[in-house]
């Protein structure tokens, strides 16, 4: 009897390796079955806004023939998309992402019970994202500013999930809030219009030299001089 | 790259490691034994920073910078064949090199302004000397050679290939002899630097932004051990580079480091106001001096005389007294007197402001100087926004700035007498024909006072801008330019004369770096 012990064991613990190394058990527990919004909603129609056709309950994806997912990355409002998220997540909500998405920490991120990965991201990646969201989610910054008008993380990242070291590009604000002139136009001040904050005298700058999605946004200008300027997404709201 | 643990047992680096000289900087290679740690300053102990395994990126040359020197760099070391990539520290380029007040020595230019305006004459010679003689004899003739040498060619490069335009306008300025000062059409830096980017760019130049030099890695202090590469941060990210040619340094000066500033000259008082941009620090001349660079002449620190009082910045308004001098503008004090010849070198000057112990002082000129110095749109600019004082009669306008109007109106005959007799018994002043005196209006004010402007020491460097180590010699893969490096100007730069030193120099480096055998 002894001797059959070790080798059960070497067994027993060569089935459960695949779930240490992946590292959450929870996560694998809850995997694949049929988690759909009824497995919190059991009447699903109570949480849809009125006059909204029925919905087909049995998974994740089923609002998505009619609603289109953050996948694409198109630079325009997805009001559902980031209601959804918003009203899931901390801090309205308590759920984690792995509640609803897929996640093989350096392989796949999708939809639990749909085909596709949008990013392989680690357990550092979730992290940081997790922080990144939060912010999104209830800052007082431009992240939180845009959620607000139904701008999530592909809007300005571009398909997939954002990498810790993406940065967003002009041309990419310029699609909502451009063109370039018609900004500075915006923004030209009636006294001294060569104080203009999007026509610096340094140049073709970056939006996000002043403009900070996840953090405090500061007019460059003001390293320097004693302008009255301000800007939004300027400080850090009192949640 | 954190430094590991002052015990280098069982923490990854074994004697065997050290004695392959895969240790960097921070220990001895050949022996075994444990050195000075440069990379951990305030560990007493030795400790050890590893050469990078794997490096992250590779590139032939590798520019610290976008300032002027560094763009020039590029722009040669691409022109030369090699794959180059700008590091850029700051959120935008250009760095103290887009904001300054574009004003460029040259003892002529490819439109002949000098002949053409009827200002007299000028020679490389004559540069050189007035550039030796206004740092004092503390700089090192065969640099000077290269900048004044320099400084035409490269004009006329920015003209040619850059479209930089100049305006027809050309001044002589505190401490030179001839009318030699170049404006751009901008009235700033941008209009170098913008030619400058494109001319590099063009040529395949990369400028990478948002990333920060951390560490120069070298092998030790031997001075047959060139630069290997370079360590940045960017954004999260830490990233090795690996250089195959050449490493130049175009980091600019430390106008900013308030610590370095007093650490190398206790006279610079924290009450300065400083025209610098913010990324102005002196990192980069400690991470060089932590391989084996030499440096000098760090005391040496120059304060603009007529940044704008209480800001300090540079502003356009602030350029007039500066180019002023060679047409008769005049300077007096709160008390409407004169108190130092406005031919004079800009420490001159700055020192007689602060020793009348009334700030601000200001210049003086009229209308018909304006065209001569700038724009009328530019003074009424300055005017609407409150930098530039302009009265009717010299009465008015000593009661506009809040001076007594008797002691003015007294200052100013007196000194429009010396111009017509061309002697000044007060201070001195040489007076030319193109001078104009100030007896017709409108009369303009501009305040002014010292603020903290260049730093002349630096990083040593031989006239083919390759920097020198503490023994005297040449460190192999690495050059340097610019406001960086020390010895060009002295105890005191002219002014007008960094651009053309920036410029001069990082041709000089970058065209030295492209021909560097390239190494894996």
């Amino acid at each position: 009897m002894k001797k059959l012990l070790f080798p059960a064991f070497l067994i027993a613990s060569l089935f459960f390796l695949p779930y240490i190394l992946v590292g959450d058990l929870s996560v694998e527990a809850a995997k694949p079955e049929a988690v759909s919004c009824k497995t919190c909603h059991a009447d699903l129609a109570s949480v849809l806004p009125k006059g909204h056709p029925p919905v087909a309950e049995n998974s994740l994806a089923s609002c998505m023939p009619c609603h289109p997912s953050d996948f694409e990355g198109r630079a325009e409002k997805n009001l559902f998309a980031t209601r959804m998220h918003m009203a899931h997540l901390p801090p309205r909500g308590s759920l984690d992402c792995t509640a609803c998405h897929e996640w093989m920490p350096g392989k796949s991120f999708g939809l639990i019970g749909r085909e596709g990965s949008w990013g392989a991201p680690d357990a550092k990646d979730m992290d940081f994202l997790r922080t990144i969201f939060k912010s999104w989610a209830g800052s007082g910054y431009m992240d939180h500013l845009h959620a607000a008008a139904g701008i999530g993380c592909t809007q300005c990242h571009g398909k997939g999930l954002p990498r810790a070291d993406d940065t967003v590009e002009n041309d990419r604000c310029l699609v909502c809030h451009g063109p370039m002139d018609r900004l500075a136009q915006k923004t030209e001040p009636k006294e001294f219009k060569d104080r203009n904050p999007h026509k610096s005298h340094l140049g073709d700058i970056a939006c996000t030299v002043c403009h900070k999605g996840h953090a405090e946004s500061k007019v460059y200008c003001l390293e320097c001089h004693k302008f009255d300027m301000k800007i939004m997404g300027a400080v850090e709201a009192k949640k | 790259m954190k430094p590991e643990k002052e015990s280098m047992e069982g923490n990854g680096v074994s004697r065997r490691s050290v004695l392959k000289g895969a240790v960097a900087m921070g220990a001895v290679a050949v022996g075994g034994g444990l050195a000075l740690n440069m990379s951990a300053p305030d560990r007493a102990e030795a400790a050890v920073k590893k050469l990078p395994s794997n490096w992250d990126e590779t590139w032939d040359v590798v520019v610290i910078g976008s300032g002027f020197a560094g763009l020039a760099a590029a722009a040669e070391a691409a022109g030369g064949g090699a794959k180059v990539i700008i590091l850029e520290k700051m959120p935008t380029y250009g760095g103290n090199s887009i904001i300054n007040g574009g004003e460029y020595n040259s003892w002529d230019d490819q439109l002949h302004l000098r002949e053409k305006l009827q200002l007299g004459e000028d020679s490389v010679e004559l540069h050189k000397n007035d550039t030796l003689k206004g740092g004092d004899f503390y700089s090192f003739p065969e640099l000077v050679e290269v900048f004044v040498n320099g400084a035409t060619p490269a004009l006329n490069w920015m003209i040619e290939e850059g479209g930089c335009k100049l305006r027809n306008i050309l001044n002589r300025t505190g401490g030179h002899s001839a009318y030699r000062t170049h404006t751009n059409v901008e009235g700033v830096g941008r209009g170098y630097t913008e030619p400058l980017k494109k001319i590099a760019e063009s040529r395949g130049a990369k400028i990478r932004l948002n990333t920060k030099l951390t560490w120069i890695w070298r092998r030790d202090a031997d001075s047959q051990s060139p630069i290997e590469g370079v360590e940045v941060v960017t954004g999260r990210k830490t990233v090795n580079i690996r250089i195959g040619k050449a490493l130049i340094m175009a980091s600019g000066g430390f106008g900013r480091d308030k610590k370095m500033l007093r650490e190398y000259n206790p006279g610079i008082l924290d009450e300065y106001n400083c025209t610098n941009h913010p990324g102005a620090t002196g990192e980069t001349i400690r991470m060089a001096q932590a391989i084996g660079a030499d440096s000098l002449q760090l005391a040496f620190i120059q304060l603009y005389p007529y940044a704008a009082p209480d800001t300090g910045i540079l502003d356009v308004p602030a350029i007039y007294p500066f180019r002023g001098p060679g047409y008769g503008i005049v300077y007096v004090n709160k008390l409407g007197k004169r108190f130092v010849n406005e031919m004079e070198r800009r420490d001159v000057v700055s020192m007689a402001q602060i020793k009348t112990k009334m700030k601000p002082t200001y210049s003086l000129f009229c209308e018909a100087m304006i065209p001569k110095m700038g724009t009328k749109e530019e003074v009424e600019k300055g005017i609407a926004k409150g930098r530039f004082v302009k009265a009717d009669t010299m009465t008015e306008l000593a009661q506009k700035l809040g001076i007594p109007a008797d002691s003015l109106g007294e200052t100013i005959r007196n000194h429009n007498r010396y111009m017509a007799e061309g002697k000044d018994p007060e201070f001195g002043r040489q007076f030319t024909k193109v001078m104009i005196p100030l007896t017709e209006g409108p009369f303009y004010a501009v305040a002014q006072w010292p603020a903290v402007h260049h730093t002349m020491g630096g990083l040593r460097i031989n006239k083919d801008a390759q920097v020198i180590d503490i023994w005297g010699k040449v460190i192999p893969c690495f050059y340097a330019a610019g406001e960086v490096t020390g010895g060009v100007h002295g105890a005191n730069r002219l002014g007008g004369n960094a651009i053309p030193d920036a410029i001069a120099f990082g041709r000089m480096a970058g065209t030295n770096a492209a021909k560097e055998k390239r190494r894996t």
